[in-house]
């Protein structure tokens, strides 16, 4: 599936990345995972919900593009309709690779610029180029080792509030009922929402420990960003022409 | 008489102790002088028998209730999980098995899928066509998914689990979070009043310890019901011969062997051996009848059942325990201000793994219908007694049931379990009445029984039982409807064999992820 590899210079000096959006370079995804820190700019666009990885059963943050498997909303002649694109997406074809040096008998974990070379995106000919002519990081390839970097946090802080979201049962399953103008109605299951019936409930002395690690803002930008989901059906609706 | 009932005085641990502390503290909340006292009374002199290693599905809901985290109990208690038992050998000694799941016949409430099933009996077992769950057993797939969360399921489970460190596991939550008070300390002289009830009990070293009720969960010693109050012992030695056991602990062949999600009952010569597999190791046993086997012969067989799983030397080298078993039940359960629950009240043999869940049921009731005084404690006293002589006839039913269907011929023991005075009348009467009709709602005429007329219907058909088809057309067919819920028994279980680990796979996930509490 992926073909991930420590990037260098010198295997990887001509290497480009395509940074077009579409469902050919596998945005047709119909969510992506995010993190309490971009939840700011998430909530602009995307509607939040939580979800469980299918691997672990933990729960993590997602970013929702339409209302079923492939379906993105936000995607359409090549572009992507909306001013934020979600960290884990733009991120492809990039990861983070864990490598474990031996310092003087000590080991140490350190985080390395991986790349999947199956991605479609990577080329030789068309897109950013990694490197420049002397070997030097793009400037393309700096802003992604930043993205990295923050998602790398983001991730750590953010399985922290979804364990304060546990520990305080603020997650409930949620039922979409979704009508659209033909008067169609569709059910999506499976996700979880923050239960405001129990976020009320909190005493003050939760409430506080909340705010100061900011969770209780990315609650709150949590609830706001359901707004979001009337975008999607007039999204949907478009597209359907209905 | 009206004193309100306050302080109830459990005595003896293990499993019955805890597990009746932790049901009833979970329910009566003991907040000072509001509340309902509980003690638990154990002695370190008496060894708990740790046998019994498997539960019903019941057991979600009693550690649930009890506020246990699951993902805790099956860590510290080394559990896996249990989807019903298998059959080997019991029909006709020819390698044959059959699955007895938990899971219900498919629409179960609506429709009696077995007549339906009858006329494919050649083609496909009882238990494949009519739910999932026996497919999951062959394939040792687990009954849910790491993301499935605490108490839920895809298959209806129960557990296999280490009694002893259940027991401890159990000690600890009633203690810390259910406000049990323990007392270490041995029971030398019970005390009565003038009315005849149980006034307290004398320790060693901590003097008398006064109640309003007691709990002899004692085990086969029965401390209060059978040594004090002298409540006879009704033996069934008769009907279920087993009065002996062998039990070993056999290593797995490396840490990923798998797990079976199934108790396994092979029958042998002069009974049956289970075989149930925890994470860390398996638990085998041979329950046999002394009168048809002798001691060296019943351990023989049970080495010969290990050597192919583990080799002929290792085989030879365990460390084979003997249990003395003494099938049947106490009179009475309950009399004057005490009440039996566990051994204590009565031991049947662990066929269909029905003693943790007879504490559960005797427990939950109990604590339902506390007396609110010593007044009503006689009405309801007379109302437990009825239930539980029901419950244990019941099961000794459904397990007579099991020797009476076998065809096996090889010994005196599956003959002498044919021979018709071993046999209830009432399990007589059903069994002539099932080669007619089979056994559906009329059959089950309690709440709650110990065994619904479907698990009647996976040991009848599973054993190659005949119900005549009708002699008469109803109105009404629900072929249509019967042909649908076969078909999407096939879909499901298609579905499901793709998407569920295995039983090995989803425990060592729980040890690293944990399972999420919703």
């Amino acid at each position: 599936m992926t073909n991930s590899v420590l990037l260098n210079n010198i295997d990887h000096q001509n290497l480009k990345i395509i940074t077009e959006r579409s469902a050919t370079y596998g945005d047709n995804l119909w969510y992506t995972q995010t993190f309490p820190m971009e939840f700011k700019s998430i909530q602009a666009y995307y509607p939040i919900f939580f979800n469980k990885d299918p691997d672990t059963g933990k729960f993590f943050p997602l970013a929702l593009f339409g209302f079923e498997n492939k379906e993105n909303l936000y995607l359409s002649d090549n572009k992507w309709s909306a001013d934020y694109i979600p960290a884990m997406i733009a991120r492809q074809p990039f990861l983070i690779g864990i490598q474990t040096l031996n310092e003087e008998g000590v080991e140490k974990q350190q985080r390395m610029l991986n790349i999947d070379l199956d991605n479609p995106r990577v080329n030789q000919e068309q897109g950013e180029s990694l490197f420049l002519e002397h070997g030097g990081n793009s400037p393309y390839l700096d802003k992604v080792a930043d993205l990295l970097e923050a998602i790398h946090h983001g991730v750590i802080d953010s399985n922290n509030f979804i364990e304060a979201l546990i520990e305080h049962q603020l997650l409930e399953p949620v039922t979409l009922d979704i009508t659209l103008n033909d008067h169609s109605k569709n059910q999506m299951l499976g996700f979880y929402t923050i239960n405001e019936d129990k976020l009320n409930q909190l005493s003050s002395d939760i409430l506080k420990s909340l705010q100061k690690k900011g969770y209780l803002q990315a609650i709150y930008m949590t609830i706001s960003s359901q707004a979001n989901v009337r975008k999607l059906i007039s999204k949907k609706n478009e597209k359907l022409a209905l | 008489m009206n004193k309100p009932l306050k302080k109830i005085v459990i005595v003896g641990g293990g499993s019955a102790g805890w597990l009746t502390a932790g049901i009833i503290a979970a329910e009566h909340s003991n907040n000072q002088g509001s509340g309902i006292e509980i003690i638990l009374v154990e002695s370190t002199d008496v060894p708990p028998i740790g046998v019994g290693e498997g539960t019903w599905p019941s057991m979600r809901s009693t550690l649930k209730k009890m506020g246990i985290s699951e993902t805790e109990f099956l860590l510290e208690c080394d559990v896996s999980f249990k989807q019903g038992s298998k059959f080997t050998n019991w029909i006709s000694n020819t390698n044959e098995h059959y699955y007895h799941p938990f899971t219900l016949p498919n629409g179960f409430n609506e429709i009696n899928l077995s007549s339906y099933w009858q006329p494919f009996s050649d083609k496909i077992s009882f238990a494949d066509a009519v739910c999932e769950q026996s497919h999951l057993g062959a394939h040792g797939l687990a009954p849910k998914q790491i993301s499935t969360a605490e108490y839920s399921f895809v298959a209806n489970y129960g557990y296999h689990l280490n009694a002893g460190k259940f027991g401890q596991f159990l000690q600890k939550h009633c203690t810390v979070k259910l406000g049990v008070k323990h007392v270490i300390d041995h029971v030398s002289k019970i005390n009565s009043s003038a009315t005849g009830d149980i006034a307290s009990i004398t320790t060693k070293n901590q003097g008398d310890i006064f109640g309003d009720l007691f709990i002899d969960c004692t085990g086969t010693s029965s401390l209060l019901l059978a040594k004090h109050y002298k409540i006879p012992f009704i033996s069934k030695k008769h009907i279920l011969f087993n009065d002996s056991a062998l039990a070993v602990h056999v290593p797995y062949e490396s840490s990923d062997s798998s797990i079976a999600s199934f108790t396994s009952s092979t029958a042998q010569t002069a009974g049956w051996i289970w075989d149930i597999g925890l994470p860390s190791r398996r638990g085998v046993g041979y329950t046999y009848s002394s009168a048809h086997i002798s001691h060296d012969d019943a351990e023989q067989e049970l080495r010969n059942y290990l050597i192919p799983s583990m080799g002929e030397d290792a085989a030879h080298a365990l460390m084979i325990r003997k249990i003395p078993l003494n099938p049947g039940y106490r009179e009475k359960f309950w009399h004057k201000n005490c009440v039996a629950i566990g051994m204590a009240a009565g031991f049947i043999e662990p066929l269909e793994a029905s003693a943790l869940a007879l504490i559960e049921l005797s427990a939950k009731m109990i604590s339902e219908q506390l007396p609110a005084n010593r007044q009503t404690m006689d009405i309801i006293a007379k109302r437990f007694n009825d239930k539980f002589l029901h419950r244990w006839e019941n099961i000794i039913n459904f397990l007579k049931l099991h020797y009476v269907l076998s065809q096996r011929t090889d010994s005196a023991y599956w003959l002498d379990n044919k021979n018709e005075k071993s046999i209830p009348k009432n399990l007589q009467e059903l069994i002539t009445l099932w080669r007619y009709q089979s056994p559906y709602h009329y059959d089950a005429t309690h709440t709650e029984e110990m065994f619904p007329p479907a698990s009647f219907q996976y040991i009848l058909y599973g054993m190659n039982f005949v119900t005549a088809p009708l002699q008469h057309n109803k109105r009404e067919s629900n072929k249509v409807e019967a042909d649908k819920l076969f078909n999407d028994n096939i879909k499901k279980t298609q579905q499901l064999l793709s998407v569920l680990p295995t039983n090995r796979e989803l425990i060592n996930k729980i040890k690293k992820y944990g399972l999420p509490k919703i």
